[in-house]
């Protein structure tokens, strides 16, 4: 994939992303009864205390406001293709602020590796900005998002696969019980021994193969062509869809990075 | 200064345009080759936790994505009212809702449950690294899920969808448990009950 058309998918892809996920924040502000600045600032350490100082103006009421507004505003610009330093770093400390407010992870992976995008784009503002060639900026932030999205396959195909509940299947009939829209229907397919192993299986080797995409960018096209798959059965299943949009902003990094392409 | 040394970096390191990379692929694969391997050996060791404040907060810049690995212990919170006297029956305050074709574009009650449930899950792992004789009311993520269970047991929800599947009578008191629960079995081990406390507006 030519640099141009990756850096501009990855824009419009990431500003898709934070532009549903503020939505959500926005709507979040009537739904959420039970979270509490108050309890959770003593969580934050006192030293230095100008921290807590900050946060308390920026994580609750008028000032948290304006942050997710700062932040719908940069989603819009970064959808119509517009980027800068000052934007980029304003987008990551927004980012920054929002780990507070929800104690690290609001939605757990998917802000993970919505960071790692953001801080993807930072890097690749920053270094073209200080090297003043904007092409090689964006290398550096594409192979950054590449390293951290290939890992995250990786890792988390293997570390399945190193497991027996896994290996014969009945782990993932187990969690697709637990799922936030199960549990499985008693004469689902997946309660099948046969079928959940073989399903269990094909993700993980998949997952676990994911490296090759760097290998030779058909095989690239290949894990990004069957990844929105397995990631809408993941928001399927288990209601996560901030996954299915935070990894499909990644895939342009990772047609570009790959050998060959 | 900084930009000349900057440049040279970039220029040793495989990233330096199309034409270097092709003719630096074979350095790059194996680059590539290692770090993957080295990955998959942190895999096979089990390490220590590191642990913090600061690190808990900003958890997100060093992802371990160990996504549904293991199968254990599941922590879950139970809750019952009093009203008149008479204690209703526990209630799992667990995300269960309906799912809809638009919840991949905007899902934010159910992302809510789930940062309910994973809260619980911190509950859990806090009472799990407290000293002997600490007291767990002190913690925030006790304080948090109290509010959980006193939200449930008043009747809130989910978006549309109420915390406690059940229909429960206007309480004036309540209390809540956390139950450890293996799936697939009826056995659970009691981790926490709460004191009996007053219904707040």
């Amino acid at each position: 994939m030519e640099l141009h058309i990756a850096t501009r998918v990855f824009l419009a892809l990431l500003g898709w992303s934070l532009l549903l996920q503020t939505l959500e924040f926005f709507r979040l502000l009537h739904l959420d009864r039970v979270g509490s600045w108050a309890i959770q600032r003593e969580e934050v350490p006192p030293r230095p205390a100008w921290v807590r100082g900050v946060l308390d103006h920026a994580v609750e009421g008028p000032g948290y406001v304006l942050v997710l507004c700062l932040r719908l505003g940069l989603a819009l610009t970064l959808m119509a293709g517009w980027v800068h330093l000052a934007s980029a770093g304003l987008l990551f400390a927004s980012s920054v602020l929002l780990l507070f407010r929800w104690r690290g992870a609001f939605n757990g992976g998917s802000d993970f590796m919505t960071l790692v995008a953001v801080s993807g784009l930072l890097i690749a503002q920053g270094v073209g900005h200080f090297t003043g060639n904007a092409d090689m900026g964006w290398r550096a932030g594409l192979w950054y998002v590449t390293v951290y999205v290939v890992s995250s396959y990786f890792v988390s195909g293997w570390v399945k696969l190193l497991r027996p509940e896994w290996r014969n299947g009945r782990a993932m009939t187990i969690f697709l019980d637990g799922g936030v829209y199960g549990p499985l229907s008693p004469n689902s397919v997946y309660r099948h021994p046969f079928v959940a192993r073989c399903v269990s299986w094909t993700f993980t080797v998949w997952e676990g193969c994911f490296p090759l995409a760097l290998w030779d960018v058909r095989i690239a096209w290949f894990m990004c062509a069957v990844a929105p798959v397995f990631h809408f059965l993941v928001y399927w299943y288990f209601g996560l869809n901030r996954f299915f949009w935070a990894w499909l902003v990644t895939y342009p990094a990772v047609l570009y990075c790959a050998l060959g392409s | 200064m900084y930009r000349d040394v900057l440049l040279q970096a970039i220029r040793v390191c495989p990233l330096d345009g199309r034409d270097a990379r092709l003719g630096t692929v074979d350095f790059t694969a194996l680059l590539i080759l290692a770090y993957f391997a080295l990955l998959f050996v942190t895999l096979l060791w089990s390490s220590r936790v590191i642990q913090g404040p600061w690190l808990f907060f900003l958890r997100a810049f060093f992802p371990n994505w160990k996504f549904f690995h293991a199968v254990g212990h599941v922590p879950h919170v139970y809750v019952r009212g009093q009203a008149g006297g008479v204690w209703t029956d526990w209630h799992l305050v667990y995300p269960r809702v309906p799912r809809r074709w638009h919840h991949v574009f905007h899902n934010p009650a159910v992302n809510l449950a789930l940062s309910h449930q994973n809260l619980v899950d911190h509950l859990a792992s806090d009472l799990n690294a407290l000293p002997d004789g600490a007291d767990a009311s002190q913690l925030a993520t006790y304080r948090l899920v109290t509010r959980l269970a006193h939200q449930a047991i008043r009747g809130d929800t989910w978006g549309d969808t109420p915390m406690i599947a059940e229909p429960v009578p206007v309480v004036d008191h309540f209390q809540f448990e956390l139950r450890m629960e293996l799936p697939t079995t009826a056995h659970h081990e009691l981790m926490l009950q709460s004191p009996v406390m007053a219904v707040w507006s």
